[in-house]
């Protein structure tokens, strides 16, 4: 409850900050998450993200791919998935392994700029989704300084941390491993994707929570404000 | 590349029939305005909106399927869909839908739906609730296998007639302008006669006489005739057995066409024929063992040839029947002739021929009269030696002992026509029993009036006898087809779910009943369940949609019992009729429940009809 309090005043303070510049959409997406706090999440609209990077650390490495997905009444939009390239300094390297991103696949990509742009007016009606959002929250923030932003808290719902504080609840021990996506929508019965690309993800990272909120009573009962998460 | 698509929903799809028919770039717009739910156990049931109809595809979980008043209609998994019926009939959809397992399911709005049922016909086919269509297109897909082609295939298209008032002249004239062998006399369009080039060298010239003569005094009347339907195969068989090289084909008794020999040989359909060939050369039974040996390697090519089941079972079956004669001759020869005609009988599968792998004999014998004790000797030393010799040749001995070496089965015409009389009299369960087998008789040997005999008796004892028919129906209507398949079980009516299905027991045989059924009630004297088909949508003795999905339904699942057989010959596993739900693609899957359902709805209608239930 306090936690939930003080997010809410923290959106209001941000609301009212007048020095909120670039990207100009930022302002409307935190109106979307005051207006929508306390109502039940069917009646709210969701964005899943997910990213991928050269690397795990946002100080060093860069985003290469951005995936989304929205969820609108209840239910996965795939006509309105997108996903974009980003153009990256140098390049990706070893972590072509993994996101089987290459270096060819960037010569029409976004500048960060645009890619920043792009994204956040995408989420000006809609509330972020991600698995482990903390990760791709810090990457956007991070690139916000990079192209010359003011950084600013940034909110979103995070498939990874609701598992984490079900299965704490249910007195289990978290093993390594235990909380990755695959692994989660394992316990959901949900099937597993072999391809490792940014679309791809924030499908899986979708129908998770929409599982995971179907087993904690419904989209009907949980309102934003239990789930929402600052970083 | 597009960027937004998603590869998991595409990877899914494209697996999925009907999905697997459409083209790469329709399927890609289907992934796209699809949209993903998930439905978990705590809501119970699946919220339909009839304002807004949709293709429900189940991604993963479990959903149940039934009527308000809670009767199981279907049990859903992966890659299987609900909510479809509304969409097609445009009816509001009163069913509900549990939700068994929580699960992802793909909303396809009806709008696409309604696109890719008028663009893409396999599509449609697949929903369409015209489910015979379907399985009747299927079937016509098959090559014409050389065999089991019909005539029709090799038939001149061009008749040559001629009077019988004609004159010899006037007819070797046509002959040797059209260069034909032969020419079909006729009088008022119907044929009376043929005349060949033999009979104008032995009943003309030979003779000295000349070519004033008329037609109809040098013709042979009534010659051996053949219909349109027949197998090449058949036509082969007919001519070899009565040594002629000309056969006309007739239809309503008037004459289409001529096949000759030459035909014949031309499209080279010689395999079984061969092998019937090689049966009636054979001199003892050590040599006719080794022969049989060669069916089911006949039966497996006919198989992986695509032949239609119905044609596979004729052929299997004219094998059996020539190999029946040959041993009864065989023994014939050591044992001198018989003491009295007698007729040797088929019946079940043999005698509805639609014999399959595996089939068992099932056999009789009608005497003319009460044997002596040494006449009963006779036919017993006759009887022994066939039915064993048919175990050896790979047609088992029937467990329930109906074979002619069986005193109990070696009747007179008197006492086999009180055998019966007492069946349809008192129809007991037993009774009843036997009567799925004895009704389906056909004479393989001997002498054809006793079977006349005893045929025409008991139809006549059968038709319109409302009480045995109703007692018939309820034995028929124990057995019910299985709903279909959910996972890897094949789901019964009642909501249990075993691991595999007896296609014979629980497909063509519960259709053998059904038609039985109506052929009795009707007098029909056709045993094959095609042609018993045939003849009751003839004497508009059934309806007539209900007809054509049965024979549909035979069709298809006696042909993915071959297949199934073909593969187990193949991997050299024992053939049956059982067949595990995970070895069925998901097109045959529903393919198959829908032959389920006709079936279903056919024991329906024999309910209504002859139980006066509804």
């Amino acid at each position: 409850m306090l936690q939930q309090w003080w997010l809410h005043n923290k959106l209001k303070r941000l609301i009212n900050n007048n020095k909120l510049g670039r990207p100009e959409h930022l302002q409307t997406h935190y109106q979307y998450l005051l207006t929508n706090f306390n109502q039940p999440i069917s009646k709210t609209d969701l964005l899943a993200l997910d990213i991928e990077m050269t690397g795990l650390n946002p100080k060093k490495d860069q985003m290469v791919s951005i995936g989304i997905i929205p969820i609108i009444n209840g239910q996965i939009q795939p006509k309105f998935a997108q996903h974009k390239f980003i153009k990256i300094q140098g390049s990706v390297g070893q972590s072509a392994v993994i996101h089987g991103v290459l270096d060819k696949d960037l010569n029409n990509a976004l500048t960060q700029q645009e890619a920043l742009d792009w994204l956040f007016a995408q989420c000006q009606h809609k509330v972020l989704v991600a698995h482990h959002a903390q990760l791709d929250l810090q990457f956007l923030q991070q690139s916000l300084r990079k192209t010359g932003n003011k950084s600013f808290p940034l909110f979103a719902i995070d498939t990874l941390l609701i598992d984490k504080k079900r299965q704490f609840r249910k007195h289990q021990v978290l093993n390594t491993g235990s909380l990755r996506l695959n692994a989660c929508r394992e316990r959901y019965n949900l099937p597993i994707y072999n391809a490792h690309n940014a679309l791809t993800d924030a499908l899986a990272c979708a129908e998770l929570l929409l599982a995971q909120l179907n087993k904690m009573g419904g989209l009907e009962t949980i309102t934003l404000a239990q789930l929402l998460e600052s970083h | 590349m597009d960027n937004s698509e998603l590869q998991p929903i595409f990877d899914f799809m494209r697996k999925l029939a009907p999905f697997d028919s459409l083209q790469e770039q329709t399927l890609k717009q289907c992934c796209k305005v699809l949209t993903i739910a998930y439905y978990s156990q705590e809501q119970k049931l699946v919220h339909v909106d009839n304002n807004e109809p949709q293709l429900y595809i189940v991604r993963s979980g479990a959903f149940e399927v039934s009527t308000q008043e809670g009767k199981l209609i279907d049990r859903i998994g992966e890659g299987q869909y609900f909510g479809f019926s509304g969409m097609l009939s445009g009816e509001k959809v009163v069913n509900q839908v549990h939700i068994l397992e929580d699960g992802l399911v793909y909303h396809l709005p009806a709008v696409m739906f309604d696109q890719l049922r008028a663009n893409c016909h396999s599509f449609d086919r697949f929903f369409n609730q015209a489910f015979a269509k379907r399985l009747r297109n299927q079937s016509s897909l098959k090559h014409n296998h050389i065999s089991t082609a019909r005539i029709t295939n090799i038939m001149s298209r061009e008749l040559t007639t001629i009077t019988r008032d004609a004159t010899i002249h006037q007819a070797a004239l046509l002959m040797s302008e059209k260069r034909l062998s032969s020419l079909i006399v006729v009088n008022d369009g119907e044929l009376c006669g043929i005349l060949t080039d033999r009979d104008l060298r032995n009943r003309v010239l030979a003779k000295g006489l000349t070519g004033t003569l008329l037609v109809e005094q040098a013709m042979t009347e009534h010659p051996t005739t053949i219909k349109p339907e027949a197998l090449i195969f058949e036509a082969m068989l007919t001519m070899s057995e009565n040594n002629i090289h000309h056969l006309p084909v007739v239809k309503d008794n008037k004459p289409i066409a001529i096949i000759t020999s030459t035909d014949l040989i031309r499209s080279q359909s010689s395999q079984p024929l061969l092998l019937i060939g090689q049966i009636d050369r054979q001199n003892n039974l050590e040599s006719l063992i080794q022969v049989s040996q060669k069916i089911p390697d006949l039966l497996f090519n006919l198989i992986s040839s695509d032949a239609k089941a119905m044609e596979i079972g004729r052929v299997l079956t004219s094998v059996t029947d020539s190999l029946t004669r040959r041993l009864i001759a065989l023994r014939q020869e050591q044992l001198g002739p018989a003491p009295m005609t007698f007729c040797w009988l088929a019946f079940g599968s043999q005698g509805r021929q639609d014999q399959m792998a595996g089939s068992d004999q099932d056999n009789a014998l009608i005497l003319e009269r009460e044997a002596t004790k040494i006449e009963k000797d006779y036919f017993k030393q006759l009887s022994e030696y066939v039915c064993s010799a048919l175990n050896e040749c790979g047609f088992p001995f029937c467990p329930g002992n109906i074979m002619a070496q069986n005193p109990k089965w070696q009747l007179t015409l008197q006492q086999w026509l009180q055998a019966f009389s007492k069946w349809i009299k008192t129809p007991d369960p037993s009774a009843l029993l036997n009567a799925t087998i004895f009704f389906d008789m056909r004479p393989v040997f001997g002498d054809l009036s006793l079977f006349k005999q005893l045929q025409t008796t008991v139809l006549k004892n059968t038709k319109n006898n409302d009480i045995f028919i109703a007692a018939l129906s309820q034995n028929a209507l124990q057995s019910t087809p299985p709903l279909g398949f959910f996972r890897s079980f094949v789901l019964e009516r009642d909501g249990s779910e075993v691991k595999g299905i007896d296609l014979k027991h629980k497909g063509n045989a519960l259709i053998n009943d059904i038609v039985r059924i109506y052929a009795l009630s009707v007098g029909i004297e056709e045993v094959n369940t095609i042609k018993r088909i045939e003849a009751l949508i003839a004497l508009s003795a059934i309806d007539k949609d209900i007809a054509m999905n049965l024979l549909d339904a035979w069709e298809f699942i006696a042909h993915k019992r071959l297949t199934n057989q073909g593969q187990q010959f193949n991997n050299t596993q024992p053939v049956s009729n059982y067949i595990l739900p995970d070895s069925l693609s998901s097109l045959v899957r529903h393919q198959l429940k829908d032959a389920f359902k006709v079936i279903h709805e056919a024991q329906g209608t024999v309910k209504h009809k002859f139980l006066r239930q509804f």
